[in-house]
């Protein structure tokens, strides 16, 4: 069917054309991540890192895509994070992992 | 206590009292993969436009009013306290309560870090000589601000006189919803349908539905719009169909 053709092109084409863009998902957690983040002096331990990520890429896209771990300056991550823990049903130590989890990333590079 | 009392006090009183918000539809006849934060609470009301005018002219308007609640971290359920419709055609003019259902959605793989996210999607529906089975696949892949969707949905209707008559569905659907900010995404809904009368396809129905949708989210609400015409031109199927989903956290 025409249609069916013109929705499939469609998508191939979407599909293809976000491919090249280069969205990376968030990186596994590292110990190279842990030494980075311990070196800016934070309290975070590998399995807080784990879970950060864990917890990152389930709860955040319950409502929007995953914002790129750079789209923000690491002084604005917390209060975004907080802003939203409500709506994605998020304890203080669950916001924390999070934070901790994307500073990390941001460290490492 | 009349039953609609019961549920009005649930919704209103009961329910605020809980925890938080379920998460936000990108689109309104695709199921996302992603399931809700375990404790959350949601309110969805959905109401549905549906102009049908071969062979007759018709209008119906189609509410469903659900509560969404997230169960595991993998798990999530939804109770449809009632579907209900008003038209206004030539054979019924008024409005007629339909069923109500018990939905829920198991999550297996995400779409962010896995290559393709999954979740699987189990429905009983039940109503005046009316009961419904429906069964679906849910594959959602997230790139960046693009998310990509797509089902195939199995449904097995039973209804009329000592539930004897039998109808059947096979549906495909695909979904591209573009996020242009945080709270606002705009996209494309396309559904193919097969229609199984007594579960044979000697009929040979087909239904094709194409259109466009948006969505956005504030705080802890979100409505999402979806528009869809049919070109294939099926009797007693809707030309056009508009859908608007408005859901509330607590």
């Amino acid at each position: 069917m025409k249609e069916q053709s013109v929705c499939v092109a469609l998508f191939i084409w979407l599909f293809w054309g976000c491919q090249s863009d280069s969205y990376t998902p968030p990186p596994p957690v590292t110990s190279q991540m842990l030494a980075a983040s311990i070196r800016k002096e934070s309290h975070a331990n590998i399995a807080m890192l784990r879970e950060g990520r864990t917890l990152f890429v389930h709860r955040c896209i319950e409502c929007h895509t995953l914002p790129a771990v750079w789209h923000y300056r690491t002084d604005e991550w917390p209060g975004i994070v907080s802003s939203m823990s409500h709506r994605a049903s998020l304890k203080p130590a669950e916001r924390e992992a999070i934070v901790a989890y994307i500073l990390a990333v941001r460290f490492q590079r | 206590m009349k039953l609609a009392l019961r549920i009005v006090i649930f919704a209103f009183v009961i329910l605020p009292s809980l925890s938080a918000f379920g998460g936000a539809r990108h689109f309104g006849f695709i199921y996302e993969a992603p399931t809700s934060a375990p404790g959350s609470f949601e309110l969805e009301n959905w109401v549905t436009w549906a102009r049908t005018t071969n062979p007759e002219h018709s209008d119906q308007i189609a509410f469903r009013h659900e509560i969404e609640i997230g169960v595991t971290d993998r798990l999530q359920a939804s109770v449809y306290l009632a579907d209900w419709s008003y038209e206004n055609g030539p054979a019924h003019s008024g409005s007629t309560y339909s069923d109500s259902a018990v939905e829920l959605i198991y999550n297996l793989t995400n779409p962010v870090i896995d290559p393709i996210g999954l979740s699987l999607y189990q429905e009983y529906k039940v109503g005046d000589r009316l009961f419904e089975w429906e069964s679906k696949l849910i594959a959602q892949k997230n790139l960046g601000p693009l998310i990509l969707a797509y089902n195939a949905t199995l449904e097995a209707v039973w209804e009329g006189q000592g539930l004897a008559e039998r109808e059947g569905e096979f549906q495909q659907a695909l979904g591209a919803s573009y996020e242009i900010s945080p709270r606002i995404s705009v996209g494309l809904e396309f559904l193919h349908e097969f229609v199984l009368p007594d579960w044979h396809d000697a009929e040979r129905i087909r239904n094709v539905f194409i259109g466009p949708n948006v969505s956005y989210r504030h705080q802890s609400w979100f409505v999402t719009v979806t528009a869809l015409a049919q070109p294939t031109n099926t009797p007693d199927e809707p030309d056009f169909q508009l859908r608007t989903i408005f859901g509330f956290g607590f």
